[in-house]
């Protein structure tokens, strides 16, 4: 099965679901979906496609919008499957009910970007540290940390 | 005379905690190097001790991580007094490349008192048995 096959079998597949899909590399598959058809999409690539394999979701904040990256392997291709969501309601749909395993990239989403994955079936906080103050999310590109004051033991010489 | 056998018990025998407060482990290599048989410092009379309530000297690496941070203040009230804290490392002096980063302190002097700064990235054992032998010099 080579990349013309997989993007040939995902487009009769998923039909008009799929907005955009480019082949920039050999073994490398880039779709496009709205974030509704995320589940139905990814339910599509792991039962038909073998796209078993989610080796991350990386986030991207782009000003108005965020843009959400499932990077998806199987024995003969990755592929990127990119979904976006607007920063005013960044609502996006957990894909635990078809991957169980995806529930930490989805945590650490939710921790790092402030995104809302809805129907999570754990929403802890996963990788800041306890007692971090509610709404500060570190990725997102208008957020800037200001350092406490620094103690100087002794001094300043 | 109780007092003076104390005092030379302590110098001759200190007994040290090697703590790691989010190190990226090079620091804590260079410690376990000079615990090792190549610089050995058990024939000193240095001990490793496994928890804090035994130990005199805590030797603590990293930037301290806001995660770790309330844990090291739990451990530094643990030991009993007096306790002499060793900060092992540019991390653990001011930061080093994590400096400004949002989830460090900046420094192992930001949330405890620390007697003795190695500095160096990683330090080399000869510089941190150097450190344990000026803080015994104090003593």
């Amino acid at each position: 099965m080579n990349d013309t096959e997989i993007i040939e079998k995902a487009r009769t597949l998923l039909g008009d679901k799929i907005l955009e899909v480019s082949n920039p590399a050999v073994r490398r598959i880039f779709l496009k979906v709205d974030s509704k058809d995320l589940l139905k999409a990814v339910e599509v690539l792991k039962n038909d496609l073998g796209f078993a394999y989610v080796a991350t979701i990386s986030g991207l904040d782009s000003g108005e919008s965020f843009e959400i990256i499932y990077h998806f392997g199987n024995a003969f291709s990755q592929l990127n499957l990119r979904t976006q969501v607007p920063k005013t309601d960044p609502h996006v749909e957990s894909i635990c009910p078809v991957i169980p395993g995806a529930i930490l990239y989805e945590r650490e989403l939710q921790d790092m970007f402030g995104l809302v994955v809805d129907n999570i079936p754990d929403p802890r906080p996963l990788i800041l540290p306890d007692g971090w103050p509610a709404g500060n999310y570190p990725l997102r590109k208008d957020w800037k940390y200001e350092r406490p004051p620094e103690k100087i033991p002794g001094g300043k010489p | 005379m109780l007092q003076r056998i104390v005092r030379w018990s302590r110098k001759k025998s200190p007994w040290i905690l090697h703590l790691n407060s989010g190190a990226c482990n090079a620091c804590d290599i260079e410690v376990v190097a000079a615990l090792t048989p190549r610089f050995d410092v058990e024939r000193l009379g240095v001990l490793l001790r496994a928890t804090p309530r035994h130990a005199d000297v805590i030797i603590a690496t990293g930037p301290v991580t806001r995660q770790i941070k309330d844990r090291i203040i739990r451990i530094y009230e643990q030991t009993p007094d007096p306790k002499f804290v060793i900060a092992v490392g540019a991390c653990a002096m001011s930061g080093c490349v994590y400096r400004g980063a949002y989830n460090i302190m900046g420094g192992l002097d930001q949330v405890i008192p620390v007697n003795i700064y190695v500095p160096g990235c990683p330090a080399r054992p000869d510089a941190i048995l150097d450190g344990v032998v000026k803080l015994l010099g104090t003593l």
